[in-house]
């Protein structure tokens, strides 16, 4: 029987991947930043499909964040932003292709072959489930979270470090 | 049953279809762009996980919340990147950067 959870589920995911494959096959870059977007505003309407509300509404607000400061960042670098030029900025078209297609079809049939076992019928309501994600975090699972903290840190050193003008250190 | 399949299969395109633009272009954002993507594939897989199989198990969703900071950083130090790029050759394409080979 069709659940409307399993509806819900197809047209969100048909979105994801619709939006997915038009970052590739667009030649501007603000659409290619806008299609990732959707495709990831997509990934998180399917989290509030499966029920976990709170990784929904994260994702669905940091990815609007990156996304919008990813599509400033590719008109700035991009000589031809709006792909009125038509530029290609492909390679290895094929190999790349097979990757990809055999990758899909090597993931489904190990999920398809796999015996999943019963599925869970019974979960925690949202109120319960932010209670319950808390405890993990506090408890169970707090180096990871620290790890997680200290990792983001580190990035936004290495980041600036990166990103610094080489001209200007060396003149000192 | 077939929701998760079918949470895991569209999570298997999504990430064919990343993997596809993270070999196939030649621009550094474009190609972060396709890591984005297969990780986006890896939160749903996550997330079925845990709603399908194991829903008392929240480190499932401690799992996406890594995933998360992850994809957080990996634009960060890419930007950081093409930023550099930008400045000493002028271009962010992976083409012309032969010289970063190790």
């Amino acid at each position: 029987m069709i659940s409307i959870q399993l509806i819900f589920l197809i047209i969100f995911g048909l979105a994801a991947i619709w939006f997915g494959w038009r970052v590739f096959m667009t030649s501007s870059m603000v659409r290619s930043a806008l299609s990732l977007l959707a495709s990831m505003v997509a990934i998180g309407a399917l989290f509030l499909v499966m029920e976990a509300e709170f990784l929904g509404v994260l994702q669905i607000m940091m990815m609007g964040t990156e996304m919008s400061i990813m599509a400033i960042f590719m008109m700035m670098y991009m000589m031809d932003p709006g792909g009125l030029g038509n530029m290609d900025m492909s390679h290895q078209k094929n190999i790349s292709i097979a990757a990809g297609v055999i990758v899909t079809v090597l993931i489904i049939g190990a999920a398809l072959a796999t015996d999943w076992g019963t599925i869970a019928t019974q979960f925690p309501g949202p109120h319960e489930q932010n209670r319950l994600l808390g405890m993990e975090i506090l408890k169970r699972s707090m180096m990871i979270f620290e790890t997680a903290g200290v990792t983001i840190l580190t990035g936004m050193i290495a980041s600036i470090a990166v990103a610094l003008s080489i001209k200007k250190s060396m003149e000192k | 049953m077939e929701l998760l399949i079918t949470a895991l299969i569209i999570a298997a395109v999504l990430f064919g279809i990343g993997l596809y633009g993270a070999l196939s272009q030649t621009n550094l954002v474009m190609i972060m762009m396709g890591i984005e993507l297969m990780l986006g594939a890896a939160m749903i897989n996550l997330v079925a996980f845990w709603r399908y199989l194991h829903p008392e198990a929240f480190s499932l969703q401690m799992f996406v919340l890594v995933a998360m900071t992850v994809m957080a950083l990996e634009g960060a130090v890419g930007f950081a990147i093409a930023t550099q790029r930008f400045r000493t050759s002028g271009t962010v394409e992976m083409e012309e950067s032969a010289e970063l080979k190790g």
